[in-house]
């Protein structure tokens, strides 16, 4: 069981040893690659000069200035541009949850105490709960900064990580024209519109995965003729199936551990279908188990062009 | 310098037809690498290999495989999936319209502002104004470049519509409710420390405050090392956990009140 960073939150002098957790997960029903007999593909990288197939210690990345210039960053000076950032998140400031805009979010993380972290941990995330705040901060994870968010949400602190603001555009900056004078009699007819199809809540159905349906369907259709049929077995090799199945934690025992916790019993993820599964507000209050998966670092790790900051 | 739409799409609403384009919100700002061959710095390729033997295996010859089970995957041929790709008539379908908090953060995925397109621009605004007074997200669904998605429509306090691509169900997590035990459980005097604590570096979000510094000192380390400089390289201390929490809450109190006064 790994997670994909432990670190430390600070706020004031106190300090929470925590270890980060994916919050979601990349979607479920991915397709291997295969050749057209079901042999199991993969990438590999490939030097054209040299004519072989190189392994990840034979590669490093190079910067090409302005000037046509390739300058070699080693790990060690990646590593170096912020050390203290790739130990710690220190909360340099609250803010009123509501006060971040949607835009700003970009992908969210569970944060499990570390079992040296004490009281400290639920004293954070009670404190945040109370007081309807977030901690932002910032971290280095795998040659990139994050900016987040530390949430509350049941007992269990989240780190939402946000977008930093010269990342996301603004309407200037797009040409969008300026607003005219809305017709009153315009926007009355759009309005009803929205109230005849105004409800309380999301139906979980319009969040299934259409497409995974689709080809299910297709997939074992074409399974009863036979054809086309190869072994799970096999594709097994695969280092991005193998990173996801080995490596699924149950974060549920994880805090147990950590916070000696009284958790409450969750159905096993297994039997609980993602359709039945309830889009969660802020503010809700079910009792609920996860599973993290680490597959994104697998498979975001395997690029010719490799991007950090 | 004004950005270009990736994608022409109609809202429909009813028996309401909006035109609009689609602008990515979001733009990259990373520092991005070639991987060389640390021998003699050759830019690498990236080969679509056979596991087994480590043959290359050619474009024509490639397939995807959906799995059935544990034991099995089935080969769909190109023209299987090309079949089975959904139709695409440009329509963003608005399915129902939700409380803006129905929907938590973790559901967010990618945002986009849609902008007017056609003759007339007094339909997209007359529709941004009447969603601005409800405060209400809509539900979308549409098709894009042969795949699915699911958005949330909103309105900015800038006037402008915008949409975020939406995760599916099973993409999100859902949280693990935990009480902790007794012994870790903070008292009643302990939160209100930390809550003055709070209180006392609270302020606004402030996105323009925040930097990337990581990105900013690699692009000045890229730059003295381009130059020939000679690199210091440091590394990361761990830092040691809590042990007196009452104390440290104190201490930092009367250390950021310092901080006010000074």
């Amino acid at each position: 069981m790994r997670s994909f960073w432990s670190g430390t939150i600070t706020f004031g002098l106190v300090s929470i040893p925590v270890d980060l957790f994916a919050a979601v997960v990349p979607r479920q029903k991915s397709m291997k690659l295969v050749d057209d007999e079901g042999h199991p593909l993969g990438r590999r990288y490939w030097c054209p000069k040299h004519e072989k197939v190189l392994d990840d210690d034979e590669l490093v990345r190079g910067y090409e200035t302005d000037a046509g210039k390739v300058v070699v960053v080693t790990d060690e000076e990646f590593a170096s541009a912020a050390p203290e950032k790739s130990r710690d998140i220190e909360l340099k400031r609250f803010v009123a949850l509501d006060d971040i805009p949607p835009f700003f979010f970009d992908r969210p993380y569970f944060l499990a105490p570390d079992e040296r972290a004490g009281k400290a941990y639920a004293l954070l995330a009670e404190t945040m709960a109370k007081t309807g705040k977030a901690g932002i901060g910032s971290f280095v994870m795998r040659d990139h900064e994050y900016l987040v968010a530390i949430v509350s949400e049941q007992g269990m602190l989240r780190a939402e990580v946000l977008r930093y603001v010269d990342e996301l555009r603004t309407p200037e900056a797009i040409g969008l024209p300026k607003a005219g004078k809305v017709v009153a009699a315009r926007e009355r007819e759009f309005a009803k519109e929205i109230d005849a199809l105004a409800e309380a809540k999301v139906d979980p159905a319009e969040l299934a995965d259409l497409e995974a349906e689709t080809l299910r369907t297709f997939a074992e259709q074409k399974a009863k003729s036979g054809k086309g049929v190869v072994s799970m077995a096999e594709l097994e090799g695969d280092e991005d199936s193998a990173a996801s199945s080995a490596q699924v934690i149950d974060l549920m025992q994880v805090l147990r551990d950590s916070l000696g916790a009284s958790a409450a019993k969750g159905k096993p993820a297994a039997e609980s279908p993602a359709a039945e599964r309830k889009p969660a507000a802020r503010k809700t209050t079910a009792a609920k188990k996860a599973t993290a998966k680490q597959a994104t670092a697998a498979k975001t790790a395997k690029k010719t062009k490799r991007a950090a900051g | 310098m004004a950005a270009r739409a990736i994608w022409k799409g109609t809202l429909v609403l009813g028996k309401h037809e909006v035109p609009i384009k689609m602008y990515s919100a979001v733009q990259d700002q990373a520092v991005h690498f070639h991987l060389l061959h640390d021998k003699d710095l050759t830019p690498v390729e990236q080969r679509i290999v056979r596991k087994d033997n480590g043959r290359e295996v050619p474009k024509e010859a490639q397939r995807k495989a959906f799995p059935l089970d544990d034991q099995r995957a089935v080969i769909l041929e190109p023209e299987e999936l090309a079949q089975l790709a959904p139709e695409s008539d440009r329509a963003i379908h608005l399915l129902r319209f939700v409380p803006r908090d129905a929907l938590g953060d973790e559901w967010f995925e990618r945002p986009y502002y849609l902008g007017p397109d056609g003759q007339s621009d007094a339909d997209y605004f007359a529709l941004a104004s009447a969603l601005a007074g409800k405060e209400r997200i809509g539900i979308a669904r549409w098709v894009m470049r042969d795949k699915r998605y699911v958005g949330a429509l909103a309105v900015g306090d800038d006037g402008y519509l915008r949409m975020t691509t939406l995760r599916r169900s099973e993409q999100v997590l859902d949280v693990p409710a935990v009480r902790p035990d007794k012994a870790r459980t903070p008292s009643p005097a302990e939160i209100k420390l930390a809550e003055q604590l709070v209180d006392s570096i609270t302020g606004p979000f402030s996105p323009e405050e925040w930097h990337n510094e990581y990105r900013e000192r690699l692009h000045k380390l890229i730059e003295a090392k381009a130059k020939g400089a000679k690199l210091k390289l440091v590394a990361a201390k761990p830092k040691e956990a809590t042990s007196d929490l009452a104390e440290s809450l104190r201490a930092s109190l009367a250390q950021a009140k310092g901080k006010k006064v000074a």
